[in-house]
């Protein structure tokens, strides 16, 4: 199988929410009980030099290829699904340190109830059997797409959350 | 290519996957003085605690698991010295010569003589058989009060983990507040509160002079003439790289001097993780970063070049996230840089930053109970270092504002930096 991430088209997000509903049904989470959604979505107007800017997003983990989570975890339970490129986790041992929030340059780790942390896991297990992640499936504009690492690009660079973090992603140890 | 690697925590053990990577043939010949897999020092205080398994501080899985999957060899036996000039190893059996050398030792606890105190009383915690002494004795229930020295971030997990046994603990630092290398002093004083209404007792400028034995059992008694009864005494007055192998031709200052490919002045020797000073974003200087996940990635690129694959490692700023007694303490950068002063939030009520801004950068930062806003602000931090200074990006901003960053205050930032 190839390598896959989630990307999102930058241009098409419309902040509707309908991924983060998705993906807390796949996931079975509960916020009246404290569990935090997996995905964030918002929008921002921003105003810079007297122009005002709007954006839409979604984000969820960004699967980064040289996962700075990974290396940071002291108990070694973040690993890539060699399958998919998903950044996946066994917390059995994790210690509730923290340590991959901080590693993480978009603020995606969260921790539950039971002080373990919880994450997006690209939700391996369907794309395994051929099934796009919930929040993909779910997308209405097409904006959330499963795409392959090395494959043509099918959101266009400038337009692509995944291509425009790379520098960010560069930058963090 | 034949490869010596000497010492086998996660430097080593990182340093071993990384040459496989680009070499799948040379030897590799490893050198610990535990005959066990690497292990966590990380995790000991959790052993110790009863929060992990013996096996849960091995995260890397068993010694035969990794010499069959990395195909290398492990020799038991304490390297005495390491001779750049021979490229030699040196141990009791003798000395064998090798194309490239992975110096990753470590480092070890600072153990000073303390009068009185015997050594069945005395604990440190670095080591995996440090974490077991103390679970077994804990275990005992015969503990009734322990005295920690050095309030730093170990420190503070063993008090954490005494204190939750019920044991009445006393934490002791000769500087005048809590973490003195990363928390600023307004935001130690509130530590310091929520730490002492969990029932530790601080005691600040001062240490440990020497222990009394009373009828009604031991004492502490401390520099400023304090006394505190203590069953046992942990030591977690900081760390000293075990640097001593290094019999010659390399530069050593409080570790072995690395630059970005983790060479040190020697041809053909590399040094990573706890043993080794390398790049330090902050000063441009070499510093210990005595940390985890610097480790790692200092042994991959380590690993990377003695295989013959050019890889750099920028260098870190020091950071700590500590997770202890409900809270979430996170520090980056230097705490003895003044400059500006932006703060938001409130120490008392669930989330409070403070950023000191100089030469549009951030030097320093604390945050106070928001774990999820900390990987973000360090990777502003990391990126002002290395000259980059576009704003936040709107998905780094959208996260920030959702936990409860106010735009206004990241204006105030970009203002800050910016001009
Ligand atoms: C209690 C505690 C809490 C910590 N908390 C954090 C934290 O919150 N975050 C974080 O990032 N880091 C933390 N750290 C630090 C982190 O554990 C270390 O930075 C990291 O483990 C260093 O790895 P290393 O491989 O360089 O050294 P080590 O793990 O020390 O491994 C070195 C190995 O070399 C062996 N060795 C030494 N000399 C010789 C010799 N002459 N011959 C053969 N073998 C030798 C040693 O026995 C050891 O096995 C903590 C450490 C402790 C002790």
């Amino acid at each position: 199988m190839k390598g896959y991430t989630i990307d999102l088209d930058l241009e098409k997000c419309i902040s509707c929410g309908a991924c983060m509903v998705a993906c807390m049904d796949q996931k079975d989470i509960h916020p009246e009980n404290g569990q935090k959604p997996f995905r964030t979505v918002f929008d921002l107007e921003t105003n810079r030099d007297g122009i005002t800017a709007y954006s839409h997003l979604s984000l969820a983990c960004m699967h980064c290829v040289d996962a700075p989570c990974i290396t940071a975890c002291p108990s070694a339970c973040i690993r890539k699904d060699e399958e998919t490129n998903f950044t996946i986790f066994d917390t059995a041992n994790c210690i509730g340190c923290h340590s991959c929030a901080m590693a993480c340059p978009f603020g995606i780790p969260s921790f539950g109830e039971d002080g373990k942390m919880e994450k997006c896991d690209g939700c391996y297990v369907r794309v395994h059997h051929g099934m796009k992640p919930a929040c993909v499936k779910a997308c209405p504009v097409e904006a959330l797409r499963l795409v392959e690492l090395e494959g043509d690009k099918t959101i266009l660079p400038e337009r692509s959350l995944q291509e425009s973090s790379k520098n960010i992603l560069d930058q963090q140890v | 290519m034949r490869y010596g690697i000497v010492g086998f925590g996660t430097a080593g053990y990182h340093g071993v996957k990384e040459i496989r990577k680009y070499d799948p043939t040379g030897t590799i010949h490893v050198y610990g003085d535990t005959g066990m897999a690497p292990y966590n020092p990380m995790l000991t205080t959790y052993y110790a605690a009863g929060k992990l398994s013996y096996e849960g501080m091995f995260p890397f899985g068993t010694l035969e698991e990794m010499e069959k999957k990395y195909g290398f060899s492990y020799e038991k036996r304490p390297v005495k010295r390491v001779c750049a000039k021979e490229r030699s190893i040196e141990t009791d059996q003798g000395s064998a010569v090798y194309d490239k050398i992975l110096i990753a030792t470590g480092a070890r606890a600072v153990d000073p003589a303390i009068q009185g105190l015997s050594a069945e009383d005395r604990f440190l915690m670095r080591t995996i058989f440090d974490g077991e002494r103390l679970r077994k004795r804990v275990e005992t229930g015969q503990v009734k009060y322990a005295v920690v020295i050095g309030a730093s971030m170990v420190g503070i997990k063993v008090a954490e983990l005494l204190n939750q046994q019920g044991i009445g603990t006393c934490l002791v630092d000769l500087a005048d507040q809590i973490f003195p290398l990363s928390a600023y002093p307004d935001v130690a004083r509130e530590i310091e509160g929520r730490v002492e209404r969990q029932r530790v007792t601080l005691h600040f400028s001062t240490t440990i002079d020497h222990m009394e034995r009373r009828d009604e059992g031991q004492t502490a008694v401390l520099t400023n003439g304090e006394e505190v009864p203590a069953d046992i005494v942990v030591l977690c007055i900081g760390t000293r790289a075990n640097v001593e192998l290094m019999a010659d031709a390399v530069e050593v200052k409080r570790g072995i001097v690395v630059n970005r490919r983790m060479e040190t002045s020697a041809p053909g020797i590399y040094a990573a993780g706890d043993c080794c000073e390398g790049n330090d974003l902050e000063s441009g200087q070499t510093q210990l970063i005595g940390l985890w996940a610097n480790a790692n990635h200092q042994g991959m690129t380590a690993g990377a070049n003695m295989a013959g694959h050019f890889q750099e490692f920028q260098g870190n700023i020091l950071h700590n996230i500590t997770h202890f007694m409900n809270m979430d303490f996170i520090g980056f950068g230097d705490n003895r840089i003044s400059g500006e002063i932006l703060e938001h939030g409130d120490l008392q009520n669930g989330l409070y930053i403070r950023l000191v801004c100089q030469g549009g950068r951030i030097v320093g930062a604390n945050i106070l109970d928001h774990y999820r806003i900390s990987g973000i602000i360090k990777n502003y931090m990391l990126r002002l270092f290395a000259g980059d200074r576009q704003e936040v990006p709107d998905y780094q901003r959208g996260m920030l504002v959702k936990a409860g960053i106010p735009e206004t205050f990241m204006d105030k930032i970009a203002r800050e930096i910016n001009g």
